[in-house]
């Protein structure tokens, strides 16, 4: 088993509308699809994924619907709204800054200082 | 943030559906992980264990997620109403009588307020309302303060006003509508051409009158109402062009108003054009309003009343000028006064309304205190639950808002009920005639009505609610200790239970006085006397429409043929026939030229009530002749021009002389010698206007060939009940004229009893609200009493055990109780008298401090105390030392 890491504070919601905008996903195929595109190395810890389905949907990034799962039996389906879409690229963009700044922060060497 | 809000409504209004979707989510959750599990070799068991493990307790989530939904405090709420629930069904009696009488009390304010909400708020059905005024032309000094307008008045006016916008003219009254198998007679409105202008409601299609159909040969043309079109002609778009009879003359469609116009209290259903011939519009007939003809104009944007009537008054006065009667007029203190149009249609029932507003919210004062002591007794019991949930840590807040569910619950619970209540209030006022005062069939319990009710139910439950939380808060610290174990009640909650004492005798005392000055106002009403014999009497009025009836002559023919054939039918003692009656409710004044009467300086020439008779109508009507002879039939047909006139009449210009044998001329001149009349008769005055009339105003009948009218009123004396007489009465003038109709069938007894609604209504509703208070009074003093002596048992038993006779402790509740009524009652007496000093306008012959009502509402509250502490003094007498004090 590959090493994994703790999902950082804040970046769980991030990750849900990540997965669920590849293809709609019911509450336990997020977590596995969140597992997968990391690429194995993040585990969400399954009891903030439910809560925190229920607030993305609350606050309209995210719809449910009701639909058949693989095995044929009845799952909620969470989709990516317009606002959804919307807050996922802000979040993504800011990410995105986020990790360049702290990468290269990191990768400082007495030289450029 | 409208997502969110949709998203808490969702899960909250398909609660059921939340829960149990969230709670299949959570196991498919649980399941699919198992199954993978299961796929890597893990044994079932074990799966299905670590599975629930990982996600962790499904209760703990669930509660997260309610969270994420914004879903608790609802379900806070819930729960604290299911515990307040509970509290209220273990105590049954405190939530009954606590329903019953917010149910009961907010009842009678949803009546009264849907009174005041129809009469005094509610903005007429008419745009802009408050811009519209009434003009009417006043001769106070004559004893006539109105006259309507006259049709001159408004020739003159039109378009000359700057400050007004538009003037008209209007007239309500009936017509026969309808061919003459299934005519009906129905309110109608003669309105001038620019009169829908003016109320600015132009009709839904079809159009306004012009000024060509404002003259008799071209005015046959009607506009509907919307119900009429509804109703007779299946909304028929067509209906333009169309013809129908009104009083028997053809008259075609023009035009359709919009649904729901009403004008003030009228509800007319046809609309004619309010026609004149020349001659009525001459200046000469400036003064000819009689009182039947309105006039209503909108103000000028800019322009404000005051500005209208100093245009009018100099207008007037131009015009005036020319005028050779001007001097009298101006003797008669004449004016045309301009007045707020719903201020001025709704001013006789303003301060009647305006008390019974009064009294309701008193009578709902004595319902919070009465209720706020229940609480105040609940609360001391409760107390030391209160403080065991205080030590188990609930918060300040938390107790705080336990009391306000419990108490705003309760109120809501009981506005609910009050509903009904109002509905049956409403009910009342109808069966007590209130439909026949200004605006009455308005009063309706509609949204306002009841959005306020349940508004004032808010803050009715915030109210009770703060001397509980105030008791809560303040002893609930030391409750465990001082309310089991200490002898006599806290001071503080004991000062607030007496103080609510007394100012519930001090209010319901106010009521009884009011209600007992009303009722004694109204039976000294009752008890003066019409001045004619009332019972047995039989009136209708018959308007003698079509072509047939041109003139006096004509009416006359009618007026004896039908007096004739009805003296013939079995059961009429006599019958005659009048141009109007006593009490009718149009009571038209005018004046009289008696002949050698030198006017006084400063005397003003005086309106008298002229009638035009025929038939036996003094026999009829049961007037009592002082002098000389009654009029007959064969003075309409005589050479010799003779009167009578009644004793008011006599007395003013002939004080302590026989007026038998003096001259008077018709109108306000002196004309040719064979035009007076010679006075024949003199009659006792009967009441014209209403019972409480005072004003000896004086009056003159004529044989009705010269004071003819198209609008004449049958009397009929009966031998036994006069309703009987209604259908051959109805039958004999369909005999003469099938085109004719009777309307406005009353006996005499019901022309009084209706013109006293305006002081009966008030005064049986006032009357109930003193009920309804003293037996509050009486309950809420019980309440307070019983609990004071059960809290005092160990007190008592001491005293007992000490030697006290049982007769001391029954006089010690009985001393509490006779203190809290007197100072009560004290307190009463000055409210009340302030109270009657603020009504003495609606009192007829009661000052304003009766002793007698005062004495009597003081025996009454002694009554109620005597009442509300006898079984609680009974008890305390009872208590046995031993028993008490085994309790310690």
């Amino acid at each position: 088993m590959p090493k994994t890491a703790e999902i950082l504070p804040g970046t769980l919601d991030m990750l849900i509308l990540k997965a669920v905008s590849l293809k709609p996903l019911h509450g336990y195929g997020v977590l596995l699809r969140i597992r997968q595109i990391s690429g194995d190395a993040l585990h969400v810890p399954q009891g903030s994924l439910y809560p925190a389905l229920y607030r993305l949907e609350h606050q309209g990034l995210i719809a449910a619907e009701w639909g058949q799962s693989d095995n044929n039996r009845r799952a909620k389906y969470y989709v990516l709204t317009t606002a959804g879409k919307r807050r996922l690229r802000e979040e993504t963009t800011g990410w995105n800054r986020l990790s360049t700044a702290i990468a290269s922060a990191l990768n400082a060497t007495p030289e450029e200082v | 943030m409208l997502a969110r809000l949709r998203s808490l409504a969702r899960a909250l209004f398909r609660r059921r559906n939340f829960e149990s979707e969230m709670a299949e989510e959570l196991r498919l959750h649980i399941d699919q992980y198992a199954a993978d599990l299961m796929g890597d070799g893990v044994p079932p068991g074990e799966a299905r264990r670590r599975a629930r493990m990982e996600l962790g307790g499904t209760n703990t989530i669930e509660e997260e997620c309610r969270q994420s939904r914004g879903l608790n405090p609802f379900d806070e709420l819930a729960r604290q109403t299911r515990y307040a629930v509970r509290l209220l069904r273990k105590s049954p009696g405190f939530t009954i009588t606590a329903l019953l009488t917010i149910a009961v009390c907010m009842g009678a304010n949803i009546t009264i307020f849907a009174a005041v909400d129809a009469i005094l708020l509610r903005p007429l059905p008419l745009a802009n309302p408050d811009r519209l005024v009434l003009i009417y032309n006043t001769y106070p000094k004559a004893g006539v303060t109105r006259d309507g307008s006259s049709i001159t008045n408004y020739y003159e006016r039109r378009g000359k006003i700057p400050a007004l916008s538009s003037i008209s003219i209007y007239r309500i009254g009936t017509a026969i509508v309808g061919e003459s198998r299934g005519a009906m007679r129905l309110p109608v409105m003669q309105v001038s051409p620019e009169f829908f202008r003016t109320v600015d409601t132009p009709p839904a299609f079809g159009r306004a009158f012009t000024d060509v159909e404002t003259s008799y040969k071209t005015d046959n043309v009607v506009i509907l109402s919307d119900s009429y079109w509804r109703e007779h002609f299946e909304a028929d778009p067509n209906v333009m062009g169309r013809v129908i009879r009104i009083d028997t003359f053809p008259k075609t469609v023009v035009g359709v108003l919009p649904p729901g116009f009403r004008f003030l209290s009228s509800d007319p259903e046809i609309f004619l054009p309010l026609a004149s011939s020349l001659e009525e519009r001459a200046a000469n007939n400036r003064h000819s309003g009689g009182n039947v003809t309105q006039m209503v104009a909108r103000l000028a944007p800019g322009f404000s009343l005051a500005q209208a009537q100093s245009q009018i008054d100099a207008q007037n006065a131009h015009l005036e000028r020319g005028n050779p009667r001007a001097k009298m007029m101006a003797e008669a203190g004449f004016r045309s006064l301009v007045v707020p149009l719903r201020a001025d249609h709704v001013a006789s029932i303003k301060p009647a309304l305006l008390l019974l507003a009064a009294g309701v919210l008193v009578l709902m004062l004595i319902a919070v205190a009465n209720l706020s002591n229940l609480l105040l007794v609940r609360a001391s019991s409760q107390a030391k639950e209160v403080a065991v949930r205080k030590a188990l840590g609930a918060t300040r807040g938390a107790i705080i808002r336990a009391v306000l569910v419990e108490t705003v619950g309760i109120s809501l619970a009981g506005s609910l009920l009050s509903l009904g209540v109002g509905a049956a209030g409403i009910r009342l006022l109808r069966l007590l005639g209130v439909s026949r005062l200004p605006m009455g069939t308005t009063i309706s319990l509609d949204v306002t009505v009841a959005m306020a009710s349940l508004l004032g139910a808010v803050l009715l439950g915030l109210a009770l609610a703060v001397p509980v939380i105030f008791v809560h808060l303040r002893h609930a610290g030391d409750a465990l200790r001082s309310e089991t174990r200490s002898a006599t009640a806290g001071r503080g909650t004991q000062f607030f239970r007496h103080a609510f004492v007394v100012v519930q005798v001090a209010l319901a005392f106010m009521l009884l006085a009011g209600s007992g000055m009303l009722a004694l106002s109204l039976r000294e009403t009752l008890a003066v006397s019409p001045g004619f014999e009332a019972t047995h009497v039989l009136t209708g009025q018959v308007s003698l429409v079509g072509g047939k009836y041109p003139g006096p002559e004509s009416g006359l023919d009618f007026g004896e043929r039908l007096t004739t054939m009805l003296e013939h039918e079995p059961g009429i003692a006599s019958v005659g026939f009048s141009t109007n009656v006593p009490l009718s409710g149009n009571s038209g004044k005018s004046a009289a030229t008696v002949v050698g009467h030198v006017f006084q300086p400063r005397e003003a020439p005086r309106g008298h009530y002229s009638y035009g008779t025929g038939g036996d109508y003094f026999k009829a009507m049961g007037f009592q002749l002082v002098a000389g002879r009654p009029l007959t039939s064969e003075d309409s047909r005589r050479p010799q021009r003779v009167c009578v006139v009644d004793d008011d009449f006599a007395h003013y210009y002939w004080p302590g002389e026989s007026a038998l044998g003096h001259k008077l001329f018709m109108g306000a001149t002196a004309q040719a010698d064979n035009e007076a009349f010679t006075i024949v008769g003199v009659v006792k005055s009967v009441k014209q206007a209403g019972l409480t009339d005072e004003a000896a105003q004086g009056a003159v009948y004529y044989p009705y060939i010269h004071r003819a009218d198209s609008n004449i009123y049958i009397s009929v004396r009966a031998l036994s009940s006069p309703e009987q007489l209604a259908r051959t009465l109805e039958r004999s003038v369909h005999e003469i004229d099938p085109e004719l109709a009777v309307s406005d069938i009353r006996s005499m007894e019901q022309r009084i009893d209706e013109s006293l609604t305006g002081r009966r209504s008030p005064a049986v509703l006032v009357e109930s609200f003193a009920g309804i208070a003293l037996f509050l009074t009486a309950i809420g003093t019980y309440g307070v009493l019983s609990y004071a002596v059960a809290q005092r048992r160990r007190e008592i038993g001491v005293r007992m055990a000490l030697g006290a006779q049982p007769r001391q402790i029954r006089n010690s509740v009985g001393g509490v109780t006779l203190r809290l009524f007197a100072a009560g009652s004290l307190l009463g007496i000055v409210d009340a008298w302030a109270m009657a000093k603020s009504m003495s306008a609606m009192l007829f012959h009661v000052t304003p401090f009766s002793l007698t009502v005062m004495t009597a509402a003081t025996l009454a509250m002694a009554l109620i105390g005597l009442a509300a502490c006898a079984i609680p003094a009974w008890r305390a007498a009872r208590i046995s030392p031993s028993e008490a004090l085994s309790e310690l």
